[in-house]
């Protein structure tokens, strides 16, 4: 009889697990709340010029969208414009507006096309505010540090000093 | 300033092929969710427009069935962060559709994959556990048997133990118990065996010696007996020879004595040794109660009850050994005269199946205490009656002497009118069967088995 008994106990196991493995196909779900809701809708590009104290100061360049970092730089590199008055900017004008840009997890690179030597501490500082800024209105984490790449700087030094956005801190 | 049409494109553009961005009243779609533009519920669009109203806007999903395929629906608000990292919500919602027939379509080739090897494997797996549990649990059962039959008095059981695990440690020390109980109860037997043996032999050894001594005291006896008459005219001498009487008759009484008690422990011998043997034949009981009182000369002080007719005297016949029955009602009638007192009364009574003699006495019965003893070998009342006449085996004997009949002998105190002893013998009409079905529980052996 115990024969029996256990005979059909493990009959009635593996039915169960039959229907179990059955039982797991797609059906209509109700509502699931998944990860954090996307970002990066902008009327336009933020771009740091400094005040006539010398201080930094967001400016919004009327582009209809976010855009890249590259072209934040890029429209940083090209001044304030005539139409915005009192700002100026810490950075000499360039015909050469192109900027590379090499995202990792915790650091923005910014391949300038300028030498260091032109370029003063508050530029910098605009330079580095207008990438990270742009960088995390996309959505990226706000726990990220810039490097800038000037066309002097030696190869050997370009792992140097990391920036922050003193505007945003 | 609202997002125009074209920035809604790019964003759809980004969702995927079957995608919908809704800003206000503005929707553009694509892909399925174009093609059905009711495939997004309201509820849906609900559920999204809550979430994007608190703090921190996520996605939401949820499956739907379009055209009996399975899709995953996205829904989402966009945000907008701030140059300060605060992230704020858009009126812009984005909806995505993924179709996932092909996801679902794996997932049934995985079902029926594992569905169809655990058939394959799950009579395999029973068979290689029943198999498992079998060589665990046959043991274990048959150590059971043998503690069973170890139980019931088999002391030779054994289980002869497989492996070296712990239930073949288990089934040694059970086989050494078994063994070590075997041989106590063995040497045991064998130490009451040599005690009964020894009481034979020593009785045995003295029949000889006392029969002689019999014979030569009652030749003593017959001698005094003719003296007076030889030595008529020697009065002078007859209180000596009277003294020397009384000694010789003493010497005669003890001598009977102590034969009858050499006898009776020679009969208990034979009860315990099995070698008592039993000439069945018909008897009546009545006939037999009537020649045991007048061969003893009994007849005048005992009143016996029999059937009232004489046709009823049929049902009176049992089968039984006529000289044990003798012995039985002779010692009882002899205890009820010796020791109860008058009147003694016999009753043969006929019952289904037995015949049963009671034989009561106008004595005070038997005290309480001694009541629970009464057919133990030797047992005395109290010390003041161990010379009185008899062996202190006569009950014992008797008892067993019914046994052997397969019947039974009772004693009980009666205290309604008349006071006194009640011995009873019930005799089965056939005791033979009932003997050899093993009715020597009462001896602890087996008896009567030369029928």
């Amino acid at each position: 009889m115990s024969w029996m008994r256990r005979v059909a106990a493990a009959a009635a196991a593996g039915f169960l697990g039959l229907s179990v493995l059955t039982g797991c196909s797609l059906e209509p779900s109700g509502v699931e709340t998944g990860p954090r809701a996307p970002t990066g809708l902008a009327e336009g590009t933020v771009l740091y010029f400094l005040d006539s104290d010398g201080e930094l100061v967001a400016a919004e360049r009327d582009t209809g969208r976010l855009g890249t970092i590259a072209e934040a730089v890029s429209l940083l590199l090209t001044g304030p414009g005539p139409g915005s008055s009192g700002l100026t900017t810490g950075i000499p004008e360039t015909a050469q507006t192109r900027v590379q840009v090499t995202i990792s997890e915790d650091m923005v690179t910014l391949r300038l096309p300028l030498p260091s030597t032109r370029v003063s501490a508050r530029g910098i500082d605009q330079i580095a505010c207008t990438a990270l800024v742009a960088h995390a209105q996309a959505g990226a984490s706000t726990d990220v540090r810039a490097r800038l790449i000037f066309t002097d700087t030696e190869p050997e030094a370009e792992d140097g000093r990391l920036h922050d956005c003193p505007a945003s801190a | 300033m609202p997002p125009s049409e074209q920035s809604l494109q790019l964003l759809l553009n980004a969702a995927g092929e079957d995608a919908m961005v809704v800003h206000d009243d503005l929707v553009v779609a694509a892909g399925v969710l174009a093609a059905r533009p009711g495939t997004v519920p309201e509820s849906f669009r609900e559920s999204v427009q809550s979430r994007a109203a608190k703090d921190d806007p996520r996605m939401v999903t949820r499956r739907v069935e379009i055209d009996g395929a399975p899709w995953l629906l996205l829904g989402t608000p966009v945000t907008h962060t701030t140059p300060g990292g605060e992230r704020r919500a858009t009126d812009v919602e984005v909806y995505a559709a993924r179709d996932l027939s092909a996801i679902d379509e794996q997932l049934d080739q995985l079902v029926a994959a594992a569905a169809g090897t655990a058939a394959l494997v799950l009579p395999l797996a029973v068979v290689v556990a029943l198999l498992a549990s079998g060589s665990v649990l046959k043991p274990v059962a048959k150590l059971r048997t043998t503690a069973r039959r170890l139980a019931d008095g088999d002391l030779a059981a054994r289980t002869e133990p497989r492996g070296v695990d712990e239930l073949a440690q288990l089934t040694r020390t059970v086989d050494e118990m078994a063994a070590a109980l075997q041989e106590s109860m063995e040497s045991m037997a064998r130490m009451q065996q040599d005690a009964r043996r020894f009481a034979a032999d020593v009785s045995h050894e003295l029949r000889t010696p006392l029969t002689t001594l019999t014979a030569a005291v009652e030749v003593l006896h017959a001698a005094l007996d003719e003296r007076p008459s030889s030595a008529e005219g020697a009065s002078g001498h007859s209180a000596e020879d009277d003294e020397v009487r009384e000694s010789a008759e003493l010497a005669i009484e003890e001598t009977r004595r102590l034969v009858q008690l050499v006898e009776d422990i020679m009969e208990i011998a034979r009860f315990d040794a099995s070698t008592a043997t039993m000439r069945w034949e018909e008897t009546d009981v009545v006939a037999a109660v009537a020649d045991c009182l007048r061969t003893r000369s009994w007849a005048g002080q005992v009143h016996v009850v029999g059937p009232g007719s004489p046709e009823a005297s049929d049902e009176m016949v049992v089968m039984a050994d006529r000289g044990r029955l003798d012995m039985v009602l002779a010692n009882l009638v002899g205890n009820a005269l010796r020791h109860g007192g008058a009147p003694v009364q016999v009753t043969v009574v006929s019952a289904p199946g037995e015949v049963s003699v009671e034989v009561l006495d106008g004595g005070p019965g038997i005290p309480e205490s001694v009541l629970p003893h009464i057919f133990s070998r030797f047992y005395k009342a109290d010390g003041a009656r161990s010379r009185t006449v008899g062996s202190g085996l006569g009950l014992a004997i008797a008892q067993e002497n019914a046994h052997l009949h397969g019947g039974q002998l009772t004693a009980e105190n009666v205290d309604d009118g008349a006071r006194g002893a009640r011995f009873t013998l019930r005799l089965p009409r056939d005791g033979r069967g009932v003997v050899r079905a093993g009715d020597g529980a009462s001896t602890g052996e087996p008896s009567g088995e030369e029928s």
